[in-house]
Protein backbone atom coordinates (compact mmCIF):
# COMPACT_ATOMS: atom_id res chain seq x y z
CA UNK A 1 0.00 0.00 0.00
CA UNK A 2 1.28 3.47 -0.90
CA UNK A 3 1.28 6.58 1.39
CA UNK A 4 -1.95 7.36 -0.15
CA UNK A 5 -5.19 7.07 1.25
CA UNK A 6 -6.48 3.30 -0.46
CA UNK A 7 -5.18 0.62 -2.16
CA UNK A 8 -3.77 -0.28 -5.21
CA UNK A 9 -6.67 -2.98 -6.00
CA UNK A 10 -6.64 -4.48 -9.81
CA UNK A 11 -9.38 -6.13 -10.67
CA UNK A 12 -10.64 -7.38 -7.63
CA UNK A 13 -14.04 -6.45 -5.83
CA UNK A 14 -12.32 -4.22 -3.37
CA UNK A 15 -12.60 -0.29 -3.43
CA UNK A 16 -9.20 1.39 -4.32
CA UNK A 17 -7.29 2.82 -6.71
CA UNK A 18 -7.48 0.82 -9.99
CA UNK A 19 -5.00 0.97 -13.11
CA UNK A 20 -6.25 1.89 -16.35
CA UNK A 21 -4.84 -0.30 -19.17
CA UNK A 22 -7.03 0.73 -22.43
CA UNK A 23 -4.28 2.31 -23.56
CA UNK A 24 -0.77 0.60 -23.30
CA UNK A 25 2.41 0.30 -25.14
CA UNK A 26 0.82 0.50 -28.97
CA UNK A 27 -0.64 3.22 -28.43
CA UNK A 28 2.26 4.68 -26.21
CA UNK A 29 4.52 3.69 -29.42
CA UNK A 30 2.14 5.64 -32.21
CA UNK A 31 1.93 9.05 -29.71
CA UNK A 32 5.96 8.54 -29.72
CA UNK A 33 5.88 8.28 -33.26
CA UNK A 34 3.65 11.15 -34.06
CA UNK A 35 5.58 13.75 -31.94
CA UNK A 36 8.43 12.65 -33.04
CA UNK A 37 7.76 12.79 -36.36
CA UNK A 38 5.97 15.81 -36.29
CA UNK A 39 9.38 17.68 -34.48
CA UNK A 40 11.44 16.14 -36.74
CA UNK A 41 10.10 17.65 -40.00
CA UNK A 42 9.42 21.34 -37.95
CA UNK A 43 13.33 21.35 -36.80
CA UNK A 44 14.19 19.90 -40.42
CA UNK A 45 12.75 22.33 -42.17
CA UNK A 46 13.98 25.36 -40.74
CA UNK A 47 17.03 24.01 -41.13
CA UNK A 48 16.31 23.04 -44.59
CA UNK A 49 17.38 19.63 -43.79
CA UNK A 50 15.65 17.35 -46.42
CA UNK A 51 16.61 14.27 -44.72
CA UNK A 52 15.06 15.16 -41.52
CA UNK A 53 11.70 16.24 -43.32
CA UNK A 54 11.41 12.81 -44.98
CA UNK A 55 12.11 11.03 -41.89
CA UNK A 56 9.78 13.10 -39.82
CA UNK A 57 7.03 12.48 -42.69
CA UNK A 58 7.64 8.57 -42.35
CA UNK A 59 7.64 8.58 -38.77
CA UNK A 60 4.13 10.26 -38.56
CA UNK A 61 2.71 8.99 -42.00
CA UNK A 62 3.94 5.05 -41.48
CA UNK A 63 5.52 4.88 -37.88
CA UNK A 64 2.35 6.54 -36.26
CA UNK A 65 -0.62 4.84 -38.16
CA UNK A 66 0.85 1.04 -38.18
CA UNK A 67 1.10 1.13 -34.08
CA UNK A 68 -2.51 3.08 -34.24
CA UNK A 69 -4.08 0.14 -36.16
CA UNK A 70 -2.28 -2.11 -33.89
CA UNK A 71 -3.78 -0.86 -30.64
CA UNK A 72 -7.27 -0.46 -32.33
CA UNK A 73 -9.80 -2.98 -31.50
CA UNK A 74 -11.50 -2.63 -35.11
CA UNK A 75 -8.87 -2.04 -37.08
CA UNK A 76 -11.47 -1.77 -40.20
CA UNK A 77 -12.95 0.49 -39.20
CA UNK A 78 -10.30 2.96 -38.00
CA UNK A 79 -11.63 6.09 -41.02
CA UNK A 80 -14.30 6.32 -38.60
CA UNK A 81 -11.95 8.21 -36.06
CA UNK A 82 -12.39 11.68 -38.33
CA UNK A 83 -16.36 12.04 -37.67
CA UNK A 84 -16.08 13.78 -34.53
CA UNK A 85 -13.62 16.54 -34.63
CA UNK A 86 -16.39 19.04 -32.84
CA UNK A 87 -15.22 17.32 -30.07
CA UNK A 88 -12.98 14.55 -29.88
CA UNK A 89 -9.04 15.47 -30.08
CA UNK A 90 -8.16 12.19 -32.11
CA UNK A 91 -10.49 12.94 -34.54
CA UNK A 92 -8.46 16.35 -34.78
CA UNK A 93 -5.65 14.83 -34.94
CA UNK A 94 -6.17 11.91 -37.23
CA UNK A 95 -7.35 14.84 -39.53
CA UNK A 96 -4.11 16.71 -39.07
CA UNK A 97 -1.82 13.66 -39.63
CA UNK A 98 -4.05 13.40 -43.10
CA UNK A 99 -3.26 16.60 -43.90
CA UNK A 100 0.21 17.08 -42.87
CA UNK A 101 1.68 13.72 -44.62
CA UNK A 102 0.92 14.90 -48.49
CA UNK A 103 1.26 18.71 -47.84
CA UNK A 104 4.60 17.80 -46.01
CA UNK A 105 5.57 15.55 -48.55
CA UNK A 106 4.66 18.87 -51.36
CA UNK A 107 6.82 21.10 -48.86
CA UNK A 108 9.77 18.62 -49.32
CA UNK A 109 9.33 18.62 -53.28
CA UNK A 110 9.61 22.21 -53.62
CA UNK A 111 12.32 22.32 -50.73
CA UNK A 112 14.01 19.54 -53.64
CA UNK A 113 12.88 21.32 -56.59
CA UNK A 114 11.49 24.14 -56.40
CA UNK A 115 8.15 23.81 -57.86
CA UNK A 116 6.40 26.63 -56.77
CA UNK A 117 9.13 29.06 -57.40
CA UNK A 118 9.16 30.84 -53.70
CA UNK A 119 5.71 31.60 -55.03
CA UNK A 120 2.69 32.26 -52.92
CA UNK A 121 1.50 29.00 -53.35
CA UNK A 122 4.61 27.11 -51.88
CA UNK A 123 4.49 29.30 -48.63
CA UNK A 124 0.64 28.52 -48.33
CA UNK A 125 1.45 24.70 -48.69
CA UNK A 126 4.28 25.33 -45.97
CA UNK A 127 1.69 27.33 -43.51
CA UNK A 128 -0.82 25.00 -43.76
CA UNK A 129 2.25 21.67 -43.03
CA UNK A 130 3.47 23.91 -40.03
CA UNK A 131 -0.13 24.32 -39.08
CA UNK A 132 -1.08 20.30 -38.70
CA UNK A 133 2.86 19.71 -37.52
CA UNK A 134 2.08 21.63 -34.96
CA UNK A 135 -1.42 20.09 -34.30
CA UNK A 136 0.06 16.51 -34.69
CA UNK A 137 2.68 17.15 -32.02
CA UNK A 138 0.43 18.62 -28.95
CA UNK A 139 -2.94 16.71 -29.68
CA UNK A 140 -1.45 13.74 -28.06
CA UNK A 141 -1.20 15.62 -24.80
CA UNK A 142 -4.63 17.47 -25.43
CA UNK A 143 -6.54 14.15 -25.70
CA UNK A 144 -4.76 13.25 -22.51
CA UNK A 145 -5.36 15.94 -20.59
CA UNK A 146 -9.13 16.40 -21.53
CA UNK A 147 -10.73 14.44 -19.28
CA UNK A 148 -10.65 14.51 -15.46
CA UNK A 149 -11.01 10.80 -15.26
CA UNK A 150 -6.81 10.06 -14.63
CA UNK A 151 -6.00 12.66 -12.75
CA UNK A 152 -1.96 12.04 -14.01
CA UNK A 153 -2.90 13.76 -17.46
CA UNK A 154 -5.65 16.08 -16.53
CA UNK A 155 -2.95 19.00 -16.92
CA UNK A 156 -2.65 21.68 -19.03
CA UNK A 157 0.95 20.31 -19.24
CA UNK A 158 0.53 17.37 -20.86
CA UNK A 159 0.32 18.95 -24.33
CA UNK A 160 3.51 21.54 -23.18
CA UNK A 161 5.07 18.27 -22.58
CA UNK A 162 4.20 16.85 -25.61
CA UNK A 163 5.26 19.74 -27.45
CA UNK A 164 8.50 20.09 -25.74
CA UNK A 165 9.43 16.24 -26.39
CA UNK A 166 8.11 16.30 -29.70
CA UNK A 167 11.16 19.42 -30.57
CA UNK A 168 13.65 18.30 -28.54
CA UNK A 169 13.41 14.40 -29.98
CA UNK A 170 13.07 16.31 -33.11
CA UNK A 171 16.35 18.33 -32.82
CA UNK A 172 17.79 14.97 -31.73
CA UNK A 173 17.11 13.36 -34.84
CA UNK A 174 17.99 16.50 -37.04
CA UNK A 175 21.61 16.67 -35.52
CA UNK A 176 21.88 13.06 -35.28
CA UNK A 177 21.19 12.72 -39.09
CA UNK A 178 23.45 15.62 -40.10
CA UNK A 179 26.32 15.06 -37.99
CA UNK A 180 26.11 10.66 -40.25
CA UNK A 181 24.65 11.98 -43.56
CA UNK A 182 26.44 15.59 -43.51
CA UNK A 183 24.59 18.15 -45.26
CA UNK A 184 24.53 21.21 -42.68
CA UNK A 185 27.36 23.52 -42.24
CA UNK A 186 29.16 23.53 -38.87
CA UNK A 187 27.11 27.18 -37.66
CA UNK A 188 24.10 25.31 -38.07
CA UNK A 189 25.54 22.27 -36.22
CA UNK A 190 26.39 24.45 -33.36
CA UNK A 191 23.01 26.03 -33.34
CA UNK A 192 21.21 22.58 -33.21
CA UNK A 193 23.20 21.51 -30.58
CA UNK A 194 22.79 24.91 -28.40
CA UNK A 195 19.10 24.23 -29.14
CA UNK A 196 19.20 20.54 -28.08
CA UNK A 197 20.59 21.38 -24.70
CA UNK A 198 18.28 24.17 -24.01
CA UNK A 199 15.45 21.91 -24.88
CA UNK A 200 16.63 18.99 -22.43
CA UNK A 201 16.39 22.18 -19.34
CA UNK A 202 13.18 23.11 -21.01
CA UNK A 203 11.71 19.76 -20.98
CA UNK A 204 12.95 18.79 -17.74
CA UNK A 205 11.22 21.88 -15.93
CA UNK A 206 8.57 20.87 -17.74
CA UNK A 207 8.37 17.30 -16.36
CA UNK A 208 9.17 18.38 -12.78
CA UNK A 209 6.24 20.90 -13.05
CA UNK A 210 4.11 18.36 -14.34
CA UNK A 211 5.04 15.87 -11.02
CA UNK A 212 4.45 18.69 -8.79
CA UNK A 213 1.25 20.04 -10.03
CA UNK A 214 0.29 16.03 -10.20
CA UNK A 215 1.42 14.95 -6.76
CA UNK A 216 -0.03 18.65 -5.34
CA UNK A 217 -3.72 18.60 -7.14
CA UNK A 218 -5.44 15.20 -6.64
CA UNK A 219 -5.66 12.05 -4.77
CA UNK A 220 -5.58 10.22 -8.17
CA UNK A 221 -2.60 12.23 -8.85
CA UNK A 222 -0.73 11.91 -5.82
CA UNK A 223 -0.93 8.06 -6.19
CA UNK A 224 0.50 8.20 -9.76
CA UNK A 225 2.80 10.10 -9.05
CA UNK A 226 4.34 8.06 -6.12
CA UNK A 227 4.03 4.90 -8.53
CA UNK A 228 6.19 6.96 -11.17
CA UNK A 229 8.75 8.45 -8.73
CA UNK A 230 8.64 6.08 -5.30
CA UNK A 231 7.19 2.67 -5.87
CA UNK A 232 6.46 0.24 -8.77
CA UNK A 233 7.70 2.47 -12.06
CA UNK A 234 10.71 4.42 -9.89
CA UNK A 235 13.64 2.22 -11.12
CA UNK A 236 12.48 3.00 -14.82
CA UNK A 237 11.33 6.38 -14.39
CA UNK A 238 14.58 8.02 -13.12
CA UNK A 239 16.74 5.36 -14.99
CA UNK A 240 15.51 5.62 -18.26
CA UNK A 241 13.17 9.29 -18.20
CA UNK A 242 15.38 11.30 -16.48
CA UNK A 243 18.58 9.11 -16.40
CA UNK A 244 19.25 7.85 -20.14
CA UNK A 245 16.66 10.32 -21.52
CA UNK A 246 17.69 14.26 -20.11
CA UNK A 247 20.97 13.47 -17.96
CA UNK A 248 23.20 11.86 -20.10
CA UNK A 249 22.34 13.71 -22.61
CA UNK A 250 23.36 17.04 -21.03
CA UNK A 251 26.78 15.34 -19.96
CA UNK A 252 27.25 14.27 -23.79
CA UNK A 253 26.58 17.46 -25.23
CA UNK A 254 27.95 19.57 -22.85
CA UNK A 255 31.76 17.90 -22.80
CA UNK A 256 31.46 16.53 -26.25
CA UNK A 257 29.98 19.48 -28.33
CA UNK A 258 28.90 18.21 -31.74
CA UNK A 259 31.41 15.56 -31.79
CA UNK A 260 29.59 12.49 -33.56
CA UNK A 261 30.03 10.17 -30.45
CA UNK A 262 28.64 13.01 -28.07
CA UNK A 263 25.69 13.29 -30.55
CA UNK A 264 25.13 9.78 -31.59
CA UNK A 265 24.37 9.29 -27.06
CA UNK A 266 22.55 12.21 -26.60
CA UNK A 267 20.19 11.49 -29.32
CA UNK A 268 19.96 8.14 -28.58
CA UNK A 269 19.71 8.71 -24.81
CA UNK A 270 16.67 11.43 -25.63
CA UNK A 271 14.66 8.69 -27.50
CA UNK A 272 15.01 6.03 -25.10
CA UNK A 273 13.95 9.03 -22.46
CA UNK A 274 11.19 10.04 -24.24
CA UNK A 275 9.93 6.51 -25.35
CA UNK A 276 9.87 5.53 -21.65
CA UNK A 277 8.31 8.36 -20.92
CA UNK A 278 4.97 7.96 -23.07
CA UNK A 279 4.65 4.48 -22.00
CA UNK A 280 5.04 5.39 -18.13
CA UNK A 281 3.15 8.08 -18.13
CA UNK A 282 0.37 5.49 -19.46
CA UNK A 283 1.44 2.79 -16.87
CA UNK A 284 1.10 4.85 -13.76
CA UNK A 285 -2.67 6.30 -14.54
CA UNK A 286 -4.93 5.34 -12.11
CA UNK A 287 -8.69 5.84 -11.61
CA UNK A 288 -9.73 6.91 -8.68
CA UNK A 289 -12.29 4.86 -5.74
CA UNK A 290 -15.35 5.90 -7.17
CA UNK A 291 -16.52 6.60 -2.96
CA UNK A 292 -15.17 5.96 0.16
CA UNK A 293 -16.83 6.08 3.30
CA UNK A 294 -14.09 5.12 5.32
CA UNK A 295 -12.44 8.61 3.98
CA UNK A 296 -16.26 10.38 4.72
CA UNK A 297 -16.31 9.06 7.85
CA UNK A 298 -12.45 10.28 8.89
CA UNK A 299 -11.27 6.94 9.23
CA UNK A 300 -8.27 7.38 6.44
CA UNK B 1 -38.42 13.32 -21.53
CA UNK B 2 -37.28 10.95 -18.97
CA UNK B 3 -33.75 10.95 -17.01
CA UNK B 4 -33.69 7.38 -16.29
CA UNK B 5 -31.26 6.89 -12.99
CA UNK B 6 -30.77 4.61 -10.40
CA UNK B 7 -30.08 5.19 -6.57
CA UNK B 8 -28.30 2.47 -4.59
CA UNK B 9 -29.14 2.01 -0.67
CA UNK B 10 -26.11 0.85 1.01
CA UNK B 11 -27.79 -0.45 4.03
CA UNK B 12 -29.44 -2.15 2.46
CA UNK B 13 -26.67 -3.82 0.44
CA UNK B 14 -25.49 -7.20 1.67
CA UNK B 15 -22.90 -7.62 -0.90
CA UNK B 16 -24.49 -10.90 -1.93
CA UNK B 17 -23.34 -10.20 -5.93
CA UNK B 18 -26.63 -11.94 -7.34
CA UNK B 19 -26.90 -8.12 -9.20
CA UNK B 20 -23.24 -8.92 -10.88
CA UNK B 21 -24.57 -12.58 -11.40
CA UNK B 22 -27.66 -11.76 -13.23
CA UNK B 23 -25.96 -8.75 -15.02
CA UNK B 24 -23.63 -11.26 -16.23
CA UNK B 25 -26.87 -13.92 -17.31
CA UNK B 26 -28.97 -10.93 -18.26
CA UNK B 27 -25.99 -9.36 -20.77
CA UNK B 28 -24.43 -12.93 -21.66
CA UNK B 29 -21.18 -11.27 -20.60
CA UNK B 30 -17.86 -12.84 -21.27
CA UNK B 31 -15.39 -14.00 -19.38
CA UNK B 32 -13.96 -11.34 -17.37
CA UNK B 33 -16.24 -8.58 -18.42
CA UNK B 34 -18.61 -6.95 -15.30
CA UNK B 35 -21.13 -4.27 -15.82
CA UNK B 36 -21.57 -3.74 -12.26
CA UNK B 37 -19.54 -5.08 -9.30
CA UNK B 38 -20.54 -4.76 -5.73
CA UNK B 39 -17.26 -3.59 -4.15
CA UNK B 40 -15.83 -3.52 -0.60
CA UNK B 41 -14.44 -1.46 1.50
CA UNK B 42 -13.04 -2.38 4.82
CA UNK B 43 -12.43 0.44 7.25
CA UNK B 44 -11.61 0.91 10.92
CA UNK B 45 -8.82 -0.89 13.29
CA UNK B 46 -9.16 -4.15 14.84
CA UNK B 47 -11.48 -4.83 16.93
CA UNK B 48 -13.55 -2.42 15.31
CA UNK B 49 -13.81 -3.00 11.70
CA UNK B 50 -16.40 -2.60 9.64
CA UNK B 51 -17.23 -3.32 5.96
CA UNK B 52 -19.10 -1.65 3.09
CA UNK B 53 -20.41 -2.82 -0.14
CA UNK B 54 -20.37 -0.26 -2.63
CA UNK B 55 -22.35 -1.21 -5.58
CA UNK B 56 -21.32 0.11 -8.91
CA UNK B 57 -21.64 0.37 -12.52
CA UNK B 58 -22.26 3.03 -15.24
CA UNK B 59 -23.65 6.51 -13.89
CA UNK B 60 -25.03 7.20 -17.09
CA UNK B 61 -23.53 11.02 -16.79
CA UNK B 62 -25.61 13.46 -17.97
CA UNK B 63 -21.90 15.53 -19.15
CA UNK B 64 -20.73 12.05 -20.37
CA UNK B 65 -16.86 12.35 -20.63
CA UNK B 66 -16.71 8.89 -22.58
CA UNK B 67 -19.43 10.48 -25.32
CA UNK B 68 -17.39 13.61 -25.67
CA UNK B 69 -14.08 12.06 -26.75
CA UNK B 70 -15.51 9.27 -28.79
CA UNK B 71 -13.89 10.01 -32.21
CA UNK B 72 -16.68 7.60 -34.51
CA UNK B 73 -19.83 8.69 -32.96
CA UNK B 74 -20.20 5.15 -31.44
CA UNK B 75 -20.81 6.18 -27.49
CA UNK B 76 -24.13 8.25 -27.46
CA UNK B 77 -27.06 9.12 -25.18
CA UNK B 78 -30.81 7.83 -25.67
CA UNK B 79 -33.61 10.44 -25.24
CA UNK B 80 -34.07 8.95 -21.68
CA UNK B 81 -31.01 10.03 -20.42
CA UNK B 82 -29.58 5.92 -20.97
CA UNK B 83 -25.70 6.41 -22.70
CA UNK B 84 -25.75 3.69 -25.49
CA UNK B 85 -22.32 2.22 -27.34
CA UNK B 86 -23.41 1.56 -30.81
CA UNK B 87 -21.05 -1.41 -31.38
CA UNK B 88 -21.18 -1.05 -35.36
CA UNK B 89 -19.66 2.49 -35.84
CA UNK B 90 -17.38 1.28 -32.60
CA UNK B 91 -13.57 1.37 -33.69
CA UNK B 92 -12.09 0.04 -30.45
CA UNK B 93 -9.84 3.04 -29.54
CA UNK B 94 -10.65 3.01 -26.03
CA UNK B 95 -10.91 6.82 -25.99
CA UNK B 96 -14.35 6.19 -23.93
CA UNK B 97 -12.59 3.89 -21.74
CA UNK B 98 -9.77 6.02 -20.50
CA UNK B 99 -12.01 9.04 -20.34
CA UNK B 100 -14.24 7.35 -17.95
CA UNK B 101 -13.72 8.20 -14.37
CA UNK B 102 -15.50 5.11 -12.81
CA UNK B 103 -13.41 2.65 -14.80
CA UNK B 104 -16.80 0.99 -16.19
CA UNK B 105 -16.18 0.28 -19.87
CA UNK B 106 -14.60 -3.35 -20.84
CA UNK B 107 -12.98 -4.30 -24.35
CA UNK B 108 -14.08 -7.37 -25.69
CA UNK B 109 -11.53 -9.49 -27.71
CA UNK B 110 -11.94 -12.53 -30.02
CA UNK B 111 -10.16 -14.06 -28.08
CA UNK B 112 -12.33 -13.91 -25.24
CA UNK B 113 -15.14 -14.91 -27.28
CA UNK B 114 -13.38 -18.42 -28.66
CA UNK B 115 -12.13 -19.10 -25.02
CA UNK B 116 -15.44 -18.78 -23.63
CA UNK B 117 -16.55 -18.67 -20.18
CA UNK B 118 -14.87 -22.11 -19.25
CA UNK B 119 -11.41 -21.25 -20.97
CA UNK B 120 -11.49 -24.20 -23.32
CA UNK B 121 -12.95 -22.86 -26.79
CA UNK B 122 -16.27 -24.88 -26.42
CA UNK B 123 -19.41 -22.83 -25.77
CA UNK B 124 -22.31 -23.69 -24.60
CA UNK B 125 -25.99 -22.99 -25.70
CA UNK B 126 -26.40 -19.70 -23.63
CA UNK B 127 -23.14 -18.38 -24.55
CA UNK B 128 -23.55 -19.55 -28.70
CA UNK B 129 -26.91 -16.97 -28.79
CA UNK B 130 -25.42 -14.34 -26.12
CA UNK B 131 -22.32 -13.51 -27.78
CA UNK B 132 -23.34 -12.65 -31.07
CA UNK B 133 -24.21 -9.26 -29.62
CA UNK B 134 -20.90 -8.53 -29.38
CA UNK B 135 -18.00 -6.96 -32.19
CA UNK B 136 -14.85 -8.21 -31.27
CA UNK B 137 -12.74 -5.47 -30.29
CA UNK B 138 -15.15 -3.09 -29.61
CA UNK B 139 -15.89 -1.61 -25.88
CA UNK B 140 -19.31 -2.56 -23.80
CA UNK B 141 -20.95 -1.45 -20.94
CA UNK B 142 -24.19 -1.51 -19.04
CA UNK B 143 -26.94 -0.14 -20.90
CA UNK B 144 -28.97 -0.36 -18.07
CA UNK B 145 -30.73 -3.44 -19.98
CA UNK B 146 -32.36 -0.67 -22.32
CA UNK B 147 -34.04 -3.36 -23.91
CA UNK B 148 -36.11 -4.41 -20.53
CA UNK B 149 -36.27 -0.64 -20.09
CA UNK B 150 -38.06 -0.18 -23.22
CA UNK B 151 -40.63 -3.23 -22.62
CA UNK B 152 -41.36 -0.95 -19.53
CA UNK B 153 -39.06 -3.77 -16.84
CA UNK B 154 -36.78 -2.33 -14.64
CA UNK B 155 -32.64 -3.50 -15.22
CA UNK B 156 -31.54 -7.54 -14.29
CA UNK B 157 -29.64 -5.85 -11.48
CA UNK B 158 -32.36 -4.69 -9.65
CA UNK B 159 -34.96 -7.25 -9.92
CA UNK B 160 -32.21 -9.90 -8.82
CA UNK B 161 -31.11 -7.85 -5.80
CA UNK B 162 -33.26 -9.48 -2.76
CA UNK B 163 -33.06 -6.55 -0.94
CA UNK B 164 -34.29 -4.17 -2.97
CA UNK B 165 -30.65 -2.06 -2.56
CA UNK B 166 -30.80 -0.99 -6.04
CA UNK B 167 -33.61 1.81 -6.82
CA UNK B 168 -34.39 2.75 -10.60
CA UNK B 169 -36.89 5.42 -12.38
CA UNK B 170 -36.45 8.51 -13.84
CA UNK B 171 -35.33 11.27 -11.90
CA UNK B 172 -37.37 14.08 -14.34
CA UNK B 173 -40.51 12.30 -12.09
CA UNK B 174 -41.31 13.46 -8.75
CA UNK B 175 -42.97 10.49 -8.20
CA UNK B 176 -40.78 8.05 -8.91
CA UNK B 177 -39.23 5.85 -7.08
CA UNK B 178 -35.57 6.68 -6.90
CA UNK B 179 -36.57 10.25 -6.11
CA UNK B 180 -39.26 9.33 -3.42
CA UNK B 181 -36.28 7.80 -1.60
CA UNK B 182 -33.90 10.67 -1.89
CA UNK B 183 -36.31 12.70 -0.50
CA UNK B 184 -37.04 10.23 2.61
CA UNK B 185 -33.66 9.44 3.02
CA UNK B 186 -32.27 12.95 2.64
CA UNK B 187 -31.09 13.30 -0.49
CA UNK B 188 -27.92 11.17 -1.90
CA UNK B 189 -24.34 11.21 -2.88
CA UNK B 190 -22.80 11.20 -6.44
CA UNK B 191 -19.26 9.01 -6.85
CA UNK B 192 -16.62 11.33 -8.04
CA UNK B 193 -18.71 14.55 -8.19
CA UNK B 194 -15.88 16.55 -8.37
CA UNK B 195 -15.12 15.22 -11.87
CA UNK B 196 -18.49 17.46 -12.90
CA UNK B 197 -19.60 14.41 -15.26
CA UNK B 198 -23.58 14.65 -13.43
CA UNK B 199 -23.91 11.03 -12.64
CA UNK B 200 -27.05 9.62 -12.79
CA UNK B 201 -26.48 7.53 -9.90
CA UNK B 202 -26.68 7.88 -6.38
CA UNK B 203 -25.46 6.24 -2.84
CA UNK B 204 -28.09 6.97 0.23
CA UNK B 205 -25.84 5.44 3.32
Amino acid sequence: MSNTDAPLVGDSFKLGYRFQNFWDVPMATAFFFGELGGGTFLISMYFDFIAGMVIGLISTGVGKPFFHLTHMGVPAKSWRAVLRPDRSWISRGLISIMVFVPFGMLVVLDQAFGWSGGGFLGKLVMLVTVAAALVVMTYQGFAMSHSSSISLWNTGLMPVSSMAYALLSGTAVTLLLASVLGGLGETDLVMLQKLFLGLLVVTLAILLSLLHAAYHGTRGGQQSVTLLIKENFSMPFHGLVFGAGIVLPLIALWFGGTAPIAVFVAAIGVLIGFFSYRVLVFKAGVYEPQISFAARLGLR
Amino acid sequence: MARMGMVFDLKRCIGCNACVIGCKQENSLPDGVFFTKTLSEDYGVYPSVKRVYIPTLCNHCEDAPCEKVCPSGATYTRDDGIVMVDGEKCIGCGSCAVACPYDQRSQVSKDMLDRGLFGEGQLTDFEKQGYDRFTPGTVIKCDFCSNRVDAGLDPACVVTCPTNARIFGDFDDPDSKPNRVMRERGGGQAPLAEKNTKPKVYYIS
